[in-house]
């Protein structure tokens, strides 16, 4: 008999607006979703559709105008920055579009800088980062600097750097938008991978249909809403 | 934490060498001029001349300082918002401008005492050969307008800090998540 699953986020009557050249854009329209833990779901949709807008809010990057956002049991909707900060730094994992690394930071010294403001020893943070550059297969460059990587080397470091922290939770927000059709292939079969190891929850937002055969879930967007 | 955090901040000012370079060389000319004139007045008693200078340098160091604090932020505005994704606060990220802030300041003071130490030792040597070096102090500046500089200093410092902080609060970590470019 499968065992059920404990649902990680909920989305309970989402809505979200912004104001723009003085029009309101209604980026999320009654939004209502449910992602199970070790799920790995796809949000797919067209440019502007809203999918990254649901990435901020069920991230705590951003806040809903109303309704509930359930994260792993807490109601995050309306939570203050430092204890969203905390949240993403003990459940969460952030992997770029643009890689988002430091340049002035070696590949191990970029995944260490997730734990950097934690009470974890020194030695204890850097035996963490080497396990992530290891399982992401980018120990042999561990020493380099981001501009010494090609773009899908840049996505692995930045995946490590997801997984460091052990999270809950990994959003993915077009991280193959810069790579090409081969590294692609690598940072997704990695994500994929991931996901089935360590039993990590996946939400990755795309518009490429070539991700969106990773996925156990795909939700598609179109005009704020889920279709 | 905040040790392990300032420690990273000296680890990434030195590998922004240009920056780096340029502002600590202007802080350790600013931080000799202004040391230089206090000394002049206190021991000279040469009064208007020597506070006038004191004070366009003091004036310089807070517009450089301000200017130091807004280049930090303004520049790794993209870095911060990235951190504050990946779970840093508000505070673990001003933890890292402070260390960057008074990193660089703190490098002028050391070059500016390393600079007075060398000449002392070198008059020193030079006075005790006899040929004619005895006109020249042996002191270039002593040890208290140093100190008066060092807090002045620490003081604009402050100032810079209050304001990257500030701007520190403002940068969004949505921005993490934009296109380059957009």
């Amino acid at each position: 008999m499968p065992v059920s699953k404990d649902v990680m986020i909920e989305c309970i009557d989402v809505n979200k607006e912004y104001r723009r050249a003085g029009a309101i854009i209604r980026a999320l329209v009654d939004i209502n979703i449910s992602i199970k833990s070790g799920d790995f779901v796809i949000v797919q949709g067209p440019t502007g559709c809203g999918k990254s807008t649901l990435l901020n809010v069920m991230s705590g990057l951003d806040l809903p105008d109303s309704g509930k956002i359930i994260f792993d049991g807490e109601n995050i909707a309306r939570s203050k920055e430092d204890r969203l900060a905390k949240i993403r730094r003990q459940k969460v994992g952030f992997v770029f579009q643009d890689f988002n690394l430091v340049n002035t930071l070696t590949a191990i010294e970029n995944v260490e800088a997730m734990l950097w403001p934690t009470v974890l020893r020194s030695k204890e943070i850097e035996n963490r980062a080497i396990a992530a550059l290891r399982d992401v297969n980018m120990l042999e460059r561990k020493d380099h600097f981001p501009v010494e990587m090609s773009g899908g080397e840049k996505q692995r470091v930045a995946l490590a750097r997801a997984i460091v922290g052990k999270p809950r939770v990994v959003f993915g927000d077009e991280v193959s938008g810069n790579l090409d059709p081969k590294s692609e292939k690598e940072v997704m079969e990695l994500l994929k991978q991931i996901n089935q190891d360590y039993e990590t929850t996946m939400i990755i937002v795309t518009h490429r249909e070539t991700v969106a055969k990773y996925g156990d879930n795909i939700i598609k967007m179109d005009k704020g809403r889920i279709i | 934490m905040a040790l392990r955090l300032w420690r990273k901040a000296i680890k990434m000012t030195l590998r922004e060498k240009k920056i780096f370079v340029i502002f600590t060389g202007i802080y350790t000319i600013l931080i000799f001029l202004t040391s230089f004139f206090i000394e002049t007045t206190l021991s000279a008693g040469e009064g208007f001349l020597s506070n006038y200078f004191i004070m366009i340098f003091f004036i310089t160091s807070l517009i450089l300082s301000l200017l130091y604090a807004w280049l930090i932020v303004s520049r790794n505005r993209r870095i911060f918002a990235t951190l504050k994704c990946i779970g840093w606060t508000n505070g673990n990220i001003n933890s890292l401008v402070t260390g960057i802030i008074m990193f660089t300041t703190i490098s002028g003071f050391i070059l500016v005492i390393e600079g007075l130490f060398h000449y002392a030792a070198i008059m020193g040597y030079l006075q005790s050969t006899g040929k004619g070096f005895d006109a020249y102090p042996s002191i270039l500046i002593s040890l208290t307008p140093v100190v008066i500089t060092f807090a002045m200093f620490l003081f604009v410092q402050i100032i810079s800090i209050i304001l990257a902080n500030r701007k520190v609060l403002k940068v969004r970590p949505v921005i993490a998540l934009k296109r380059v470019g957009q």
